[in-house]
């Protein structure tokens, strides 16, 4: 599937800041069954000094200055993504995830791919006790991790209200949890700290989702903005495999990967340092269009 | 035949060591310093405590007291990070409690732990380079992966990376404890940044000033060489041949911020926070009163998830943006590597003897303490197996089930319940876990306040160095004692006093000083540029001190006043009227209505008014501790001192006269203090800024007095409110036999150069300071400051008294107040922009 992505973001502050020195991860990903095309960054004002690079997690990152006072920031990203996954063949090969568990801890690779860079609590996951014992019942002694991980997404769809009011970007996931309400990056964290208290590699992702769904089927919850969900490392067989929580499905062609990392922290779209007083407020506007 | 005055000497002496001794007695199956299995004193301490008896207990306790008067002038403190209030910076601040009784440890064992501590350093510097590089251990099984990732000292955007200067590791210690064979083990790595060391030489000078007999006698080995490498190492590791070299610190709320300090002007480094540095053509740079400085080398005692808020912990404020992209271009020297955290975890120790067979194909000299990593199966099989007889501890550090601040749990002391917990813990995530053997260290003596000695246990912190010419060993360390009994390895805090290490060489020691050869002496008379941040404190400091002494003045004029006078005469009443309401509108007294004893007691000590003399002080003395590496002792003391007596709590309300002489008595610290910057400060940048901040506030000061009390058509008594106010009264009646009078009075305080209260004084003063102030103009024109006090100067040099009436006054006020201003935003630190770009 062809998509043309429109991603605008602007940040207005209440009094001019003069300075701000900052790194964007707003492009799409390039991996295997992701294709980019074209990803073109424009930003208002004119940034002094832009340096691109590629993270130790393989996203895209764009270090920008600006250094003329503005009271409003204005980032738009147009990428044109192709996406083709394999998509999982339907038939159920995984090992149980007890041997995924004690493969993951045998790793011998740094490399970023590895299951042992999100093994461990990180900035925005603790492991919750809560959250293990919630994931806990999806996981009974010898079953398949991918049979365990279904599961445990059909349960969260279940059992969780999407609700855009319920919480802030700052909110622990423990509350989500407690509250069984959030968005996205709500239920991607309360999912990862689950498995990863069972000792099974989760991270998060962050991406786009296709605007307009496909002739008869429902339009999916986070479609217009930017979307966050899970992949979880089943074995050196099957690799990493995406899960959205939120909509309770397979992340395949309808999800557009732009960052990969251990939890919000990792791939929060606008990072820095903004010198300046007083409050900000933030406006952003996605739109994701099939091509075909 | 010993005469009987040596005998009487010698019975003495027997008996002042059978009291030092006479209570000792070591713990059961514990290795004791001072006393062997048999009973005998251990040869190390002979000539120590033979030294030690030599004195009387009234010497002792003179000696004790020096050192602890040396300790407590010098402002050693630590912070306990639980009592900061960021309200109160002050707060929190304990003075360094020493134990009195150093530890020697013999030549012979000494060349043990220091051939120990080197191969462990070079071992876990080639282990860090492969762990952010090629990553063979890894990948050959000999470190798992998971051990490493584990970390969140792991830095991944570090992976690849260069690292400028050759080395992760420019200091290294560890925490060493002697099991009950006698040998010594390794308790703990420490690669992040390593405190201690300062205190280690504090205590060493404390103890060498109280006992410089014993001290020399024994031929304790000097610790300045040390130093000396540790410098060295940081410049070689430089690309400019005299290179800028920062301490860089997570600011005054840090738990060894005194330690930073010191070390800091002990060396001679830059003591910089983070809002002090700024990234400019991918190189680090100091904001300088004179402008952009690049910065070469940066000692750092943040942590390194701290030290960039692009690519690590986005909520830092303490580090600097873009660092780890100059750490990649090579541009700046970062000491310890940010990174160099991740190899003091529990779970990579558990690796260490294995490792250090493959990479030196060697057995580690020093054993660490046994240590096993849950994370796989085999080891977590043993820990499981032998659980009771085991602690176990977070693998990295974070804290346990049952246990905080990261400390282990003693398997042998859990419930049931606590102990299946942690056991099915382990079984899911075995990789966060680590057993480790119950060892018991030894203990040393420790000086009681009765002068007897008792037994506790102790850890040694020795810290060893990349010199150019290789690893090199501190001769002695920082050693913590603890407050318990429990000598357990595991169960030992921070400890809760330290002790001096005294390494007694067999032959005299050559003297060592930081001074490098006379050839390689360059002479300079200014070090380096004025960090922002510092002029902006000193600046202040000199306000407050002003503002203080204004308070105290009108105070003190106003207790006179109701002392002598006589109050019933109008012109008398009116003079205290107005004296009080002056203390009011500065905040340091409660409302008009209050007594005027109240009031002045309030301007004294009351610290819920701002404007108070009290309050003022604390502010003095807080900016005061942020810049303490630039003021010396003697004016460090001072401003404590005063501090102190002026907050000091009297509940009952002092008569008229104590309160005239307390506030007499802090006039003269406050003269003192004056005396102290005017004859012990070099007049560099950071005198100036001190000087310009006292300038300005008696400048000012002066021109309210003048507003209050130097009305032409006044009573005769204001203007003696005024004289005794500028401490003029005998210079005037010197000049002039009839009584006050309007025109000389008013001359007197404003325009009077030869008078050193003047307000014209203070303003020739501030311009000759302002215009030795940097320019960083390129255009050759006066920079805003200098325009400014230039032309105030000329203006109050040529006014004369006819023209002077309340409005007059104000205007200079307010002129002083746009220069103040002036200056703060021309050198102070206001946003990232206003600095100026470097040149080159």
């Amino acid at each position: 599937m062809l998509y043309n992505i429109r991603h605008i973001t602007t940040y207005t502050y209440n009094s001019a800041v003069p300075f701000a020195r900052c790194v964007l991860r707003m492009f799409p990903r390039i991996e295997p069954g992701q294709t980019v095309m074209s990803s073109a960054l424009t930003i208002t004002p004119h940034a002094t000094e832009r340096r691109d690079s590629i993270c130790f997690f393989g996203n895209r990152v764009a270090s920008i200055t600006i250094e003329k006072p503005h009271k409003a920031l204005t980032v738009s990203v147009t990428s044109l993504v192709e996406v083709m996954q394999p998509g999982l063949l339907g038939l159920d090969v995984s090992q149980s995830w007890e041997m995924i568990r004690d493969e993951a801890a045998d790793s011998v690779s740094l490399e970023a791919s590895s299951p042992v860079h999100f093994l461990f609590q990180s900035r925005l996951v603790p492991i919750e006790p809560t959250a293990v014992a919630y994931a806990m019942p999806s996981f009974p002694p010898g079953r398949s991790v991918l049979d365990g991980i279904t599961d445990l997404m059909h349960r969260m769809k279940a059992d969780f209200t999407y609700d855009p009011k319920a919480t802030e970007v700052s909110t622990p996931l423990a509350q989500a949890l407690e509250n069984r309400r959030g968005v996205c990056q709500d239920f991607a964290h309360v999912m990862i700290s689950g498995l990863r208290g069972l000792g099974l590699p989760a991270a998060y992702v962050s991406g786009y989702l296709r605007t307009i769904p496909p002739p008869g089927k429902k339009r999916l919850e986070g479609a217009d903005a930017t979307h966050a969900w899970v992949s979880v490392w089943c074995g050196h067989g099957l690799g990493w495999v995406g899960l959205d929580p939120t909509n309770d499905i397979f992340a395949e062609n309808d999800h557009i990967v732009v960052a990969r990392g251990r939890d919000y922290a990792d791939v929060s779209p606008l990072d820095g340092v903004i010198v300046g007083s007083g409050g900000q407020s933030i406006d952003v506007k996605v739109d994701v269009e099939p091509l075909g | 035949m010993p005469n009987s005055r040596q005998l009487e000497s010698q019975r003495s002496k027997s008996d002042r060591r059978a009291r030092l001794l006479g209570n000792y007695r070591p713990l059961a199956g514990v290795h004791d310093e001072l006393i062997s299995p048999d009973g005998d004193i251990r040869p190390q301490w002979h000539a120590l405590l033979d030294e030690w008896t030599n004195l009387t207990p009234g010497e002792l306790t003179r000696r004790t007291a020096l050192a602890d008067r040396h300790l407590s002038d010098a402002g050693v403190s630590y912070r306990i990070r639980d009592e900061v209030d960021l309200d109160d910076m002050l707060s929190g601040e304990r003075s360094w409690p020493m134990s009195h009784m150093p530890l020697p440890i013999s030549e012979d064992e000494w060349r043990t732990i220091e051939a120990g501590v080197s191969q462990r350093a070079g071992l876990i510097e080639a282990v860090l380079r492969d762990i952010y590089g090629p990553g063979r251990l890894i990948a050959e099984g000999a470190l798992p992966a998971a051990a490493v990732t584990g970390s969140p000292d792991y830095l991944r955007p570090l992976h690849g990376a260069a690292v400028p200067g050759g080395q992760h590791l420019q200091m290294y210690a560890c925490d060493l404890g002697r099991g009950p064979d006698g040998k010594w083990w390794v308790l703990g790595d420490r690669t992040q940044a390593p405190s201690g060391a300062g205190y280690a030489l504090e205590n060493r000078l404390a103890m060498a000033r109280a006992f410089p007999d014993l001290y020399r006698a024994l031929n304790v080995e000097r610790l300045a060489s040390f130093f000396q490498g540790f410098r060295a190492g940081l410049v070689s590791g430089a690309r400019r041949a005299d290179p800028r070299i920062c301490l860089l610190t997570p600011g005054p709320l840090s738990e060894s911020y005194f330690e930073q300090a010191y070390l800091a002007r002990y060396l001679g480094f830059l003591l910089v926070e983070g809002g002090d540095l700024v990234m400019r053509n991918n190189m680090v740079h100091v904001r300088t009163i004179a402008g952009l400085k690049r910065a070469d080398v940066i000692w750092r005692r943040v942590d390194g998830d701290f030290t960039d808020p692009l690519e690590l912990n986005a909520s830092s404020r303490l580090g600097v943006a873009g660092l780890l992209h100059a750490i990649r271009q090579e541009n700046v020297v970062v000491a310890n590597g940010p990174g160099s955290g991740v190899v003091e975890s529990r779970a990579l120790m558990s690796f260490l003897p294995k490792l250090s067979r493959k990479v030196l194909g060697q057995d580690l000299l020093l054993p660490n303490i046994a240590t096993w990593w849950c994370g796989q199966p085999r080891e977590r099989k043993t820990v499981m197996d032998r659980i009771d007889e085991m602690a176990i501890a977070s693998a990295f550090r974070a804290d346990i089930r049952g246990a905080s601040d990261g400390e282990p749990l003693i398997m042998s002391e859990q419930g049931s319940e606590a102990r299946a917990e942690m056991i099915a813990a382990i079984q899911t995530r075995g990789v966060d876990y680590v057993g480790q053997e119950v060892v018991k260290i030894s203990t040393m003596p420790v000086l009681r306040a009765d002068g007897t000695l008792e037994p506790r246990p102790f850890a040694l912190r020795v810290y060893a160095t990349a010199t150019p010419d290789g690893w090199r060993v501190m001769p002695g360390g920082f050693c913590r004692t603890s407050d318990r009994l429990d000598a357990r390895a595991v169960t030992m805090r921070e400890g809760a006093r330290s002790s001096d290490v005294w390494v007694l060489s067999e032959k005299p020691v050559e003297q060592v000083t930081l001074l490098p050869p006379p050839d390689q002496i360059q002479i300079r008379r200014v070090v380096g540029n004025l960090p922002s941040r510092v002029a902006d404190n000193l600046f202040w400091l000199g306000r407050y001190l002003e503002r203080a002494e204004g308070v105290l003045r009108l105070t003190r004029t106003l207790l006179g006043r109701m002392i002598d006078a006589d109050i019933r005469m109008p012109g008398q009443q009116d003079a205290v009227k107005r004296l009080s309401g002056m203390l009011v509108a500065w905040g340091a007294a409660p409302g008009a209505r209050a007594p005027a004893m109240r009031q002045a007691f309030a301007a004294l000590h009351g610290l819920d008014h701002y404007g108070s003399a009290a309050a003022c002080m604390r502010e003095a003395k807080r900016t005061a501790s942020v810049t303490r590496e630039r003021l010396s002792v003697d004016a460090w003391r001072l401003i404590g001192d005063l501090t102190r007596n002026l907050e000091r709590e009297t509940a009952d309300l002092p008569t008229e006269g104590e309160g005239y002489e307390t506030a007499d008595r802090a006039l003269r610290a406050l003269a003192a203090f004056s005396g102290l910057a005017e004859e012990n400060m070099n007049r560099g940048a950071g005198w100036r800024f001190l000087e310009i901040g006292r300038r300005v506030e008696r400048a000012i000061t002066t021109c309210r007095f003048a507003r209050q009390f130097g009305d032409q058509s006044g009573p005769a008594e204001h203007l003696d409110v005024l004289l005794d106010l500028i401490d003029s009264q005998i210079t005037y009646r010197s000049r002039y036999l009839v009584g006050l009078a309007f025109h000389p009075v008013i001359d007197m305080v404003l325009f009077d150069e030869y008078n050193p209260r003047s307000v014209a004084f203070q303003i020739a003063r501030l311009d000759a300071e302002v215009a030795a102030l940097p320019s960083v103009r390129d255009d050759g024109l006066m920079e805003l400051p200098r325009r400014l006090s230039l032309k105030l100067a000329a203006d109050v040099a040529t006014s004369r008294t006819d023209q002077v009436d309340r409005a007059f006054i104000l205007t200079i006020e307010q002129r002083l107040m746009g220069l103040s201003e002036a200056v703060a935003s021309r050198y102070f630190l206001q946003s990232g922009v206003d600095a100026p770009s470097p040149k080159s």
